[in-house]
């Protein structure tokens, strides 16, 4: 037996503690939280100070007052285009996860596929992918169709790009291991790139996610009859600024549950796969 | 005794035409089987370049190299290699990790588990098997590797700075762990290290490596009786020896120097 001393573990309490950590760091993080808000509710009552005593026509900017009023009585008609943009989204953000992960493990794969696509791929970035919406309702009409797959050909690449990077984050030496182990390429990509992957992916994710969003509401801008893009230009053309308003606060707040369920995914991933 | 590797004028270069970079000009030098030999040299003398040749990870330019009886053409799963950082699997625990190779070479693991055991009671984690690596120290995760580099039993033990991250206590004590396991299993290991010391304390014989040429300056014979431990860096032969050494590599580096000039 070898008795040998070393130094102590770094044993960082997970569970145990977990809420009362989190407690404390709020309690002392107070004027993290606070101070953000405030500013915020400054902004809005700045807000509502100039358009109301600053003889602005509501038209130009209405009050927050007047966008909460819009919100609460067209509620109908705001959730009933909520949904389907947040459902395009949904569809959009969920091909382009699986799509980005394949083409980018194809793309690590062996040395011929990195050569045969990186350069296009470099290439694909540098495309002004907003100015080809409108080649989309040709393609593919004015449906649904045509917006979720705009969408995803605007985000699947941050995705790709994240995952492709995690991918190649192995460690050198790890990679000599695997090879020692006589391990496939196929085996190292799986039992190795893939688990070492997910800070990244997530990374990528986070990025895509808002993209999805942009992605469905250019469509809805284009050629659409529902959606809260399509709203918001109707609002606009018969001068409801405050409707519109209305609109982009709940695209807002479809957007930060979106990122919030990232987030979530993402600790939950990291803490299952011990990295953090 | 028998030759368990053996190097006959190993060279390799880099690139090609004005580009090109001689890593290792060359290299001759046998290990018998059980031996214990260290290959040390200054940071850029091509030992781990050699090292990872000898793994069959890197291809030689010229020369041959011998393992086990068969020339070494690809990697091998019967060698261990132990590198500089741990390279764990940070999802993996401790026993999974060490079980690792195991795995990727599709062997039984049941057959395996009490081997994985043995080997991390003998480095003392075996109170750590459930941990994640994030949760140990530089040492400890270096231990783990070490097992890993034994789960399956290899003839031959290959380790590259293993403990050159290291602080200088933890690497004292990972010296007598590395020991204590060599007298137990008696695996032919080739360790490289440029510190002298480390070389004096662990090794049969020291294979001492120049820089540009790279090649095998000097061969020492370390004569200390075994098993050792660390009362034995405090004696006047052991500090002599480490003189010796420490003559041979100055002396390399003027041979160096005149040449560029």
């Amino acid at each position: 037996m070898i008795m040998v001393e070393d130094r102590a573990p770094i044993v960082i309490p997970i569970r145990a503690s977990g809420l009362s950590t989190f407690l404390t760091t709020m309690w002392s993080n107070q004027w993290a939280l606070v101070l953000p808000v405030m500013t915020a509710f400054l902004f809005l009552l700045a807000w509502q100070a100039i358009s109301v005593y600053g003889n602005i026509s509501p038209t130009i900017l209405p009050p927050p007052t007047m966008v909460l009023d819009q919100l609460t009585d067209n509620f109908p008609l705001i959730m009933k285009h909520t949904i389907p943009t947040t459902y395009e989204t949904l569809l959009a953000f969920g091909v382009s996860i699986p799509l980005g992960i394949a083409l980018a493990a194809l793309m690590v794969y062996s040395t011929l596929t990195y050569q045969a696509l990186y350069p296009n791929i470099v290439f694909f970035q540098l495309i002004p992918k907003i100015a080809l919406a409108p080649l989309f309702i040709v393609w593919l009409g004015i449906g649904s169709p045509s917006r979720v797959t705009f969408s995803i050909f605007i985000c699947f690449f941050p995705i790709l790009v994240a995952t492709a990077a995690g991918l190649q984050s192995v460690d050198m030496n790890m990679l000599r291991l695997c090879r020692s182990l006589r391990m496939s390429d196929w085996q190292i990509l799986v039992r190795v790139r893939f688990p070492t992957s997910p800070p990244f992916i997530f990374s990528g994710m986070k990025v895509a996610v808002t993209l999805a969003i942009i992605g469905i509401v250019v469509g809805e801008f284009i050629a659409s009859q529902r959606g809260l893009g399509y709203l918001i230009l109707f609002a606009s053309s018969r001068q409801q600024t405050d409707l519109a308003l209305a609109c982009i606060a709940v695209l807002c707040l479809v957007g930060l549950v979106l990122y919030g369920c990232v987030v979530l995914g993402e600790k939950v991933v990291m803490r299952l796969y011990g990295v953090r | 005794m028998q030759a368990e590797i053996c190097c006959q004028g190993v060279r390799k270069v880099y690139g090609k035409g004005a580009a090109a970079f001689e890593a290792v000009a060359a290299a001759t030098f046998s290990i018998d089987k059980g031996e214990f030999v260290c290959l040390l040299g200054p940071s850029g003398c091509g030992k781990s370049t050699l090292l990872m040749m000898i793994a069959g990870l890197e291809g030689v330019t010229d020369g041959r190299i011998v393992a086990g009886g068969t020339a070494m053409v690809e990697p091998r799963a019967e060698i261990g290699i132990v590198f500089q950082d741990p390279t764990l699997l940070p999802w993996k625990t401790t026993l999974q990790n060490v079980l690792f190779p195991i795995e990727m070479m599709h062997k039984d693991r049941s057959a395996y588990l009490g081997r994985a055991m043995e080997l991390l009671r003998l480095v003392g984690l075996d109170d750590a098997i459930n941990k994640r690596p994030n949760q140990l120290s530089g040492g400890m995760r270096q231990r783990v590797s070490l097992c890993r580099a034994l789960i399956a039993d290899p003839s031959i033990l290959l380790m590259d700075e293993p403990f050159s991250a290291l602080d200088a206590i933890t690497r004292d004590d990972m010296n007598i762990v590395l020991l204590e396991l060599w007298e137990r299993y008696r695996k032919t290991v080739l360790f490289v290290t440029h510190s002298i010391r480390e070389a004096v304390m662990l090794s049969d014989r020291v294979l001492v490596m120049g820089r540009s040429p790279s090649k095998i300056i000097a061969e020492i014979e370390v004569p200390f009786a075994r098993p050792r431990d660390f009362a034995i860096g405090e004696t006047s032969e052991f500090n002599e020896l480490c003189g010796m050494l420490r003559d041979q590599i100055t002396r390399a580096r003027q041979g160096e120097a005149e040449a560029r000039h």
